[in-house]
């Protein structure tokens, strides 16, 4: 393998890639470094491609040619206490035509798929290569040191597209050490079903999909639950805080299998076929927890910068990071043809985010980090809410009170004045 | 789901050389072991006859959760070697 490359970069996942795909496109001669046996080896998420502009841009056929499993058309909010839930249901007709609002896809598959993409348009990727260190030379980043059998690799930019736990950034200076509140943990299992009892029991036909996020009944832990369709398989799953997780005492995999018992779960999962279970961090500090973006030879790209997001409703990583890794390329395209490589000529990556809706999400939601924090988000408004939908439904000669009146005095009794007058203004500084 | 069963579903290649290193006295001192119940992947045991943390790095999902979660700088954590650890086919 050569040794000199313009471009390294570190991490085939969809940061990367895209990053790798702009610069091979632009003539560039990049390497694509992964830890894994193949690209995606490493690499789980809850299961949805968000619609992305940059991937339409640079690869317009991708809806026929990439692994997707299905579209999602149905999504539902489903508010959980140990015993009830209180779903909101969203189906929407644009959701079920192209260009589609998002798939569910396998890692695996569709990380291997975009990597050899980049590899088609003259990208060099080296898998089983662990990148350990970064090479500095005059003041700035010329290369990285690889475990074991490849040595040093040199190049006049790297781009660390290495993931949650990103080593090179701490390396290179760019961030700090991680804060247990700043992280999520997401375990994943996967359920293999019949097509067909998938479609009945989620009302689908076709490639149709569904997305359900769960809030609540998750005991003590701040966090909540996901489901999404794939066409043979289930992926159904918890996000937690790592702060949350400890201080609960409890083992992740026990509150997933409770999470499984719920009875409006369980009717969801009954009969599946155990085939995969899988861990991974998310960033979840948010707009004031992204690093410095880059330094004289480097920038950090998707998790690494810490770029993804969750607000209870919208959980975005794999469109940020594509994103930030095409920006990434692009900049470094810039400072190739100049011959500059200095952190003055990579300060444009910065400046490219802030335009791009990448950071103008992170910022919109900048208060959400700390919404997601609210103990009562996931135990108490939940519990309200069920509480009330009971009292409505309810039959037992107890005289009815209206609807208003009752959501009144069941959120008084539940969270008291000054904590609904708290929450109401976190939650609506963050979402409103 | 049982977590006994997690080689059963899902791969790893096995590396003969540990990626995660626990310092046994940090460990002993430790007033938590807080790794114990959050590890995703149920790696560590804390035998409380011995006073003895161990783990079994050959099913680690490489989440990074106990390298986080350890306050006590006890974890020597690390990638397995390029191609080892956890090698996920589906997901
Ligand atoms: C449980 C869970 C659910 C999620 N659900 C969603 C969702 O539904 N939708 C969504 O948009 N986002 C979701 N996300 C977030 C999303 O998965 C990430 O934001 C996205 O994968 C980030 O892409 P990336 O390329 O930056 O990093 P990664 O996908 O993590 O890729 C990093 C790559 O770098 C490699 N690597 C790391 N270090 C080295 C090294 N030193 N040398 C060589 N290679 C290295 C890794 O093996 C990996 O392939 C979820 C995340 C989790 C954990
Ligand atoms: S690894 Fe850390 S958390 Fe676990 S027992 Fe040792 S010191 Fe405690
Ligand atoms: S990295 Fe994750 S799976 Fe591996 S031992 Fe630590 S907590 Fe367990």
């Amino acid at each position: 393998m050569a040794k000199y490359f313009d471009v390294i970069i570190v991490g085939a996942g969809p940061a990367g890639s895209l990053a790798a795909l702009k610069l091979a496109r632009g003539g560039a001669n990049v390497c694509l470094l992964e830890r894994g046996k193949y690209p995606g080896a490493k690499n789980m998420f809850g299961g949805l491609l968000h619609n992305t502009p940059v991937l339409n841009e640079i690869l317009p056929d991708f809806h026929e040619r990439a692994p997707l499993e299905r579209h999602v058309y149905r999504k539902s909010i489903s508010f959980m206490t140990p015993r009830a839930a209180v779903a909101l249901d969203f189906e929407n007709e644009t959701f079920d035509k192209p260009p589609f609002n998002g798939y569910t896809v396998f890692r695996p598959a569709f990380d291997m798929w975009l990597a050899e993409e980049a590899v088609k348009a003259g990208a060099l990727l080296s898998c089983e290569c662990t990148a350990e260190d970064l090479i500095k030379k005059d003041g700035r980043i010329a290369g990285v040191t690889v475990k074991g059998r490849e040595g040093e690799i040199r190049g006049n930019i790297v781009i660390a597209a290495d993931g949650v736990l990103s080593f090179l950034a701490k390396k290179a200076g760019l961030r700090q050490d991680f804060k247990a509140e700043n992280m999520g943990v997401g375990i994943k299992l996967l359920l293999g079903f019949p097509e067909e009892t998938i479609n009945e029991r989620f009302h689908l036909v076709r490639d149709q999909g569904a997305d359900i996020s769960f809030l609540g009944a998750m005991g003590d832990m701040r966090g909540g639950g996901f489901l999404y369709t794939n066409r043979e398989s289930i992926s159904i799953g918890l996000v937690t805080h790592l702060d949350s997780l400890k201080a609960s005492g409890k083992a992740p995999y026990e509150v997933l299998n409770d999470f499984l018992e719920h009875p409006s779960v369980k009717k969801l999962v009954k009969g599946g076929t155990p085939l995969e279970y899988s861990a991974h961090l998310i960033p979840e500090g948010g707009y004031k927890a992204i690093p410095n973006l880059f330094t004289g030879g480097l920038m950090l790209a998707g998790d690494a910068a810490g770029l993804c997001y969750t607000n209870g409703l919208n959980l975005e990583g794999i469109n940020l990071a594509m994103t930030s890794g095409a920006l990434a390329g692009e900049t470094a395209i810039d400072a190739l043809k100049a011959g500059d490589y200095s952190a003055k000529i990579l300060s444009s990556y910065k400046k490219k985010l802030d335009e791009s809706f990448v950071m103008k999400d992170m910022k919109t939601f900048k208060n959400a980090a700390a919404m997601m924090h609210l103990e009562r988000l996931f135990r108490t408004y939940p519990r309200i809410l069920a509480n009330i939908m009971e009292r409505v439904y309810k039959t037992d000669g107890v005289p009815r009170s209206k609807l208003l009146r009752l959501a009144r005095k069941e959120a008084l009794k539940e969270a008291g004045l000054k904590g609904l007058i708290s929450d109401g203004f976190k939650i609506g500084r963050s979402l409103l | 789901m049982n977590i006994e069963n997690l080689p059963q579903m899902t791969r790893f290649e096995v590396d003969e050389q540990p990626h995660i290193i626990v310092n046994k006295e940090i460990c002993r001192a430790c007033d938590h072991h807080a790794c114990v119940k959050a590890c995703p992947a149920n790696c560590y045991t804390y035998d409380e006859a011995t006073q003895l943390l161990s783990v079994v790095y050959e099913t680690c999902l490489e989440c990074g959760t106990c390298h986080i979660i350890c306050d006590k700088g006890s974890l020597e954590w690390n990638y397995p070697r390029g191609g080892y650890g956890v090698c996920y086919r589906l997901t």
